[in-house]
Formats: C-alpha cells, sequence, structure tokens
C-alpha cells in the first residue's frame, strides 16, 4: 500500500564526483516496494527544491528495513540529497507506480539488462528478484567515461551473467553506445534474450526499441518524465502513446513496453 | 466548522482546488474524502481531452510552472466512472467545467444537471494554457459577463466562478462574474508565467507559457482576495494561491475568503488537505472560536495606508 514514509538517512556511499548511494532506513517501504518501482522524496520544510522528486528504489533490504537510492547529481533537488547530513529526515511517498514483471520467465531463462548511465539505479533490486526466480541476465553498462561507472561497483556479485560496458571515449569497455553492443549480441537468430530490461534516457530506449521490435524480444523499459506528483494527480508526466494520445508515466508506468510508447512523437 | 457560501454548505473551509486533486479518487490513501469541505474535479470538457505535448511542468522557485492543457476523462466518464465512486466515499464534489466556446459549457452543464452527488459547478474561466477559451473569457469583463449568464440561464446549480489574475481589472471580472449570476467567486487561477532553459534558451514547457502556482504567488493571491472582498463584501469567496499550512489558511480567510482551495501543495503532499481541516478545527477549538468569525478580519483592521491597486475601496 502507498504512503508517505518517514525515512531515517543511515548511509551514503560515494563512488565518484556527483555519483552516490543513499540508504533510508523505512521499514514498511522496504518490505512493500516490488522491482522497479519508485517514490516521490521530499526533505521537509524546503521550497526549494519546492516538488518532490522521483527515484527509483534501487535495492531494498526488508530484513533490515532499509532502502537505497542510486542518485546522480544533475539539479537542486539530487543536490540537498547529496548534502543531506546522515540521521536526517526525508519523507519518502511510496512505492509508486507499476514495477518490473518476471512473469513467464522460468527457471533458467536468459535476459539482458541495458542502463545508460545513472539509469542503472532500478536494477539491483530487480536482480535479487531475478536470482530467486532462477532467471540469468547479462547486465549492459553504458556511460560516457570510465569514472562514471564507478558505481558499478554497486553490481559486484549480483549479475548472473556476463557484464558489459562501453564508453563514448573508450576509457573503459567497448568505446561508443551501450546500445550498439546490446544490438550485437541481441541481434542473433534466434535472440539470446526472453527479455530486455531497459532504463535510460530517451533516445537510448528509441535505438532499443529499434532493436526489439523486429527482433519480437519482449521488452520493460524504466521511462523517465519530470513528475509532478508521482500518483496520477497533476498529469505532468504524460509520454506520447501509440494507442491513445498520452500515457500517464507515474501510474501506467514507469515501466512501459515500446509498444506503448509513440517514438515517432518523442 | 461548518461553512456558508451562499446558497452552498459546506462542513469546513478546506476545498481542493481543480487541476490539482485529480478526480479525488487518485488520493483515497492519503485523505478521508469525506472529511475534507469539498474537491474541485480536474476540469470537465464535454468530450475526452488529450491535453498539451510534453514537457508540461517544471519547478520554480518556491513553486511550479505547469501547461497540462485541461487533459480529462470528459464529462460522460466521469458521471459514469468516477462520481459514483466519490459517491459512495462520501465526498462533496464541485464539478469544474471547462469549454472552448459558450455552447460547450452550457453542454457540459447541462450534461451534470440531473447528476446525484454534485454541490456545485465551478466554471473555469481562467485556464491560461489552452489556445481557445479558458482564460479568454476571463480576460474581459463582457466575456465573463455573457458566459456567466449563459450558464445560469442553464442551471439551477450553486454557480462558482473561477477568476483569472491576469484579467486586466480582477474587480471588474469580479463584478461581471457577480452581476450575470454567479454564487460564488473562486480566486486566484494560475499566473502566466514563463521559464527558458538558460543553455538551449529554449521555453522549458512546450506550450511556451505555463501557469505559475505554488507558494510563490501566495501574496499577489491574498492582495487580490481582500481587494475583491472589499469591492464586493457579499459575495461569498473562495481563495487560492500556495496555500500549505494553516497559517496560510487563516491568512486567506482573514483577507476576506469563506472557504479556500489547496492547490499545488497537494502535489508535494498528498494528505495536506485533510491535515488542515484538522488543524483548523484544532485551532478553533483551542480559541474558542468559529471560521465564520474568522472571515474578513483583515477587512476589519487598520490596513496602516491605501491598498494599492486601483478601486479596491469603492464599494468598501
Amino acid at each position: 500500500m502507498r504512503a508517505d514514509h518517514r525515512g531515517v538517512l543511515l548511509a551514503r556511499r560515494v563512488f565518484s564526483p556527483g555519483f552516490f548511494s543513499v540508504t533510508f532506513q523505512a521499514p514498511r517501504l522496504a518490505r512493500d516496494v516490488s522491482p522497479g518501482q519508485f517514490v516521490m522524496l521530499e526533505i521537509a520544510g524546503r521550497l526549494r527544491p519546492y516538488l518532490r522528486r522521483a527515484y527509483s528504489v534501487a535495492d531494498a533490504d526488508p530484513a533490515a528495513g532499509e532502502v537505497e537510492f542510486l542518485v546522480k547529481t544533475i539539479g537542486p533537488g539530487t543536490a540537498t540529497l547529496e548534502s543531506l547530513a546522515e540521521g536526517s529526515e526525508a519523507s519518502l511517498l511510496g512505492p509508486l507506480g507499476n514495477g518490473f514483471s518476471l512473469a513467464g520467465l522460468g527457471r533458467g531463462a536468459r535476459v539482458a539488462i541495458v542502463a545508460g548511465g545513472i539509469g542503472a539505479a532500478p536494477f539491483p533490486l530487480l536482480l535479487r528478484a531475478m536470482r530467486a526466480a532462477g532467471v540469468a541476465g547479462d547486465l549492459y553498462l553504458g556511460g560516457r567515461n570510465a569514472a562514471e561507472l564507478d558505481f558499478r561497483a554497486r553490481f559486484e556479485g549480483l549479475v548472473d551473467g556476463e557484464t558489459v560496458l562501453s564508453t563514448d571515449d573508450g576509457s573503459l569497455g567497448e568505446k561508443g553506445f551501450i546500445t550498439g553492443a546490446f544490438a550485437r549480441r541481441a541481434a542473433a537468430a534466434p535472440s539470446p534474450y526472453a527479455r530486455l530490461y531497459a532504463c535510460g534516457p530517451m533516445p537510448m530506449f528509441a535505438a532499443l526499441a529499434r532493436v526489439v521490435e523486429p527482433a519480437r524480444i519482449p521488452a520493460e523499459f524504466s521511462t523517465e518524465a519530470a513528475m509532478g506528483c508521482g500518483f496520477g494527480a497533476c498529469l505532468g508526466c504524460v509520454i506520447p502513446g501509440r494507442d491513445k494520445p498520452f500515457v500517464i508515466s507515474c501510474v501506467e508506468g514507469p515501466i512501459l513496453p515500446p509498444q506503448k510508447i509513440d517514438w515517432g512523437r518523442i | 466548522m461548518e461553512t456558508r457560501l451562499g446558497p452552498l454548505h459546506l462542513k469546513n473551509p478546506v476545498v481542493t482546488a481543480s487541476g490539482t486533486f485529480g478526480y479525488g479518487l487518485e488520493f483515497t490513501e492519503f485523505v478521508d474524502l469525506s472529511t475534507i469541505g469539498a474537491l474541485c474535479t480536474k476540469g470537465l470538457s464535454l468530450a475526452p481531452h488529450a491535453g498539451n505535448v510534453p514537457p508540461r511542468i517544471c519547478e520554480t522557485p518556491a513553486g511550479m510552472l505547469n501547461a497540462i492543457g485541461l487533459q480529462n476523462v470528459g464529462v460522460k466518464s466521469f458521471l459514469e466512472e468516477k462520481l459514483p465512486r466519490l459517491r459512495e466515499l462520501g465526498a462533496t464534489v464541485i464539478a469544474n467545467v471547462w469549454g472552448d466556446i459558450e455552447e460547450d459549457y452550457v453542454a457540459v452543464v447541462g450534461a451534470l444537471e440531473d447528476a446525484e452527488g454534485l454541490a456545485a459547478i465551478e466554471l473555469n474561466i481562467s485556464c491560461p494554457n489552452v489556445e481557445r477559451g479558458g482564460m479568454l473569457f476571463g480576460n474581459s469583463p463582457a466575456a465573463t459577463a455573457s458566459l456567466v449568464a449563459r450558464v445560469r440561464a442553464a442551471t439551477k446549480r450553486t454557480l462558482v466562478v473561477k477568476l483569472s489574475p491576469n484579467a486586466p481589472d480582477l474587480v471588474e471580472s469580479a463584478r461581471a462574474a457577480r452581476d450575470s449570476g454567479a454564487d460564488i467567486l473562486s480566486l486566484v487561477n494560475t499566473f502566466v508565467g514563463m521559464a527558458i532553459d538558460p543553455v538551449t534558451a529554449r521555453p522549458r514547457l512546450s506550450f511556451g507559457t505555463g501557469g505559475l502556482s505554488g507558494p510563490a504567488i501566495k501574496p499577489l493571491a491574498v492582495r487580490m482576495v481582500f481587494q475583491v472582498a472589499r469591492a464586493l463584501p457579499d459575495v461569498p469567496l473562495m481563495g487560492i494561491g500556495g496555500i500549505s499550512d494553516l497559517s496560510d489558511v487563516l491568512e486567506f480567510l482573514a483577507a476576506g475568503a469563506s472557504a479556500v482551495q489547496i492547490g499545488t501543495a497537494n502535489f508535494r503532499d498528498p494528505g495536506v488537505s485533510g491535515r488542515l481541516v484538522d488543524e483548523l478545527e484544532a485551532y478553533c477549538r483551542d480559541r474558542d472560536t468559529t471560521v465564520r468569525s474568522l472571515v474578513g478580519r483583515a477587512q476589519r483592521a487598520p490596513t496602516g495606508g491605501e491598498v494599492p491597486g486601483g478601486d479596491a475601496g469603492a464599494e468598501g
């Protein structure tokens, strides 16, 4: 059930400048959240940032009552979180959104996970759920340069498969976009992948859609749109839809198959 | 806590503002809808409306800009799918209505006329984010008068008219709405604003401009409520603009509003409306006072000078 949870900041782990994770004590949320769901986070009493910010839950430990977010500092909201003192409180409205689905994947199935930069945020929890379900997966992780991928340390021991890295400048892994690395492997007939999970910027999704739609690989994209509320009230986070004008990202998503999105209007 | 606004009797003066509370049903985990004074629905049109292309919102200091463009399910779907559930939940519902032309408003109001469980109609003549209709009716007293008169003739229901702060003379617009049959005025809707990406130099909203809301507009809205209350002391008002906490509620009541609408605060704090009811009730109990006696206190207090802004004192 959705609620406004009080969370206490327990720890921050910095991977590289501007890339960090924060762990909050929030027992009910840790118990209720599913992979791919998000919260709207607010640090009380601030007029700037005024609106809450959406963060995918990166990991949850129901036994310890902890939830973790993987964050890149990009604006005033993330900057606030970067400097929040340990022991401080935040309100965590959630869990929100639909979450990833493992339905239809039997033990031994193999999937691909493609993440553009900090788009990797929701995947630790998904990887745990995959392991519990006996689903293997290759992790494709792309970034601008090696320093922006230092947070890959957070994925150590979580991936039951290969980890493929790429950087725009070639400073780590393959040189080029991660979508290219994925396409080269996924395009084999038959495709090695029963499903694609992806999170990153819209152009990355558009490139992935061009790969998986012809290859008929089912895909789940964790879409990101600026959200005013996170629970379907403001209608600020819509994405152009294929079978209706707009999809409301926060409640109909954020996890959407590419077939629901009108890529021509993105 | 009982609040009377002309023919409209509410259990308390805390109402949620149109466009910030969905159809109420999005909030049921955070607010017991039967406890708030009323909720104003998302603006309803005759046919479902898709709204503007994204980006539709952006944050600004102490507030936000939006250009949603009145996306809504249409009046038929509202009546079939939303209103019955709201009735079950014991909500007091004010249906917000908009259209491109006068006939659209009349048609939507007609469709609502026999619906069970509606407390009032609120006419949106002040949305800045559509190409036609909306604010165009609110920015000219003559257009306001014509529209309100036509809708007045088409419905027996209590009629609220939601005013635009972008009108050249808000008091004139208020007077036009009152003289044409509005029972209650709600004010204010959002202020037309704009935000530009400093790097790309492109507007942050696809519509170009948007409506500014949130605490940033509160002093502007308080001044407008004060002014209209002074000019038209017999017209019940609902004050709107950046209300986030109890002191904001008290401020708008003091300015002359008989009720308040909570808007953008619902986005960041979905339980705020229910909590404000409790806090206001506790405030009145602790001070052995009533909501009614809190209304218009600032009108009776010495202002220490002229109230700026034209003919504010003309009828006051």
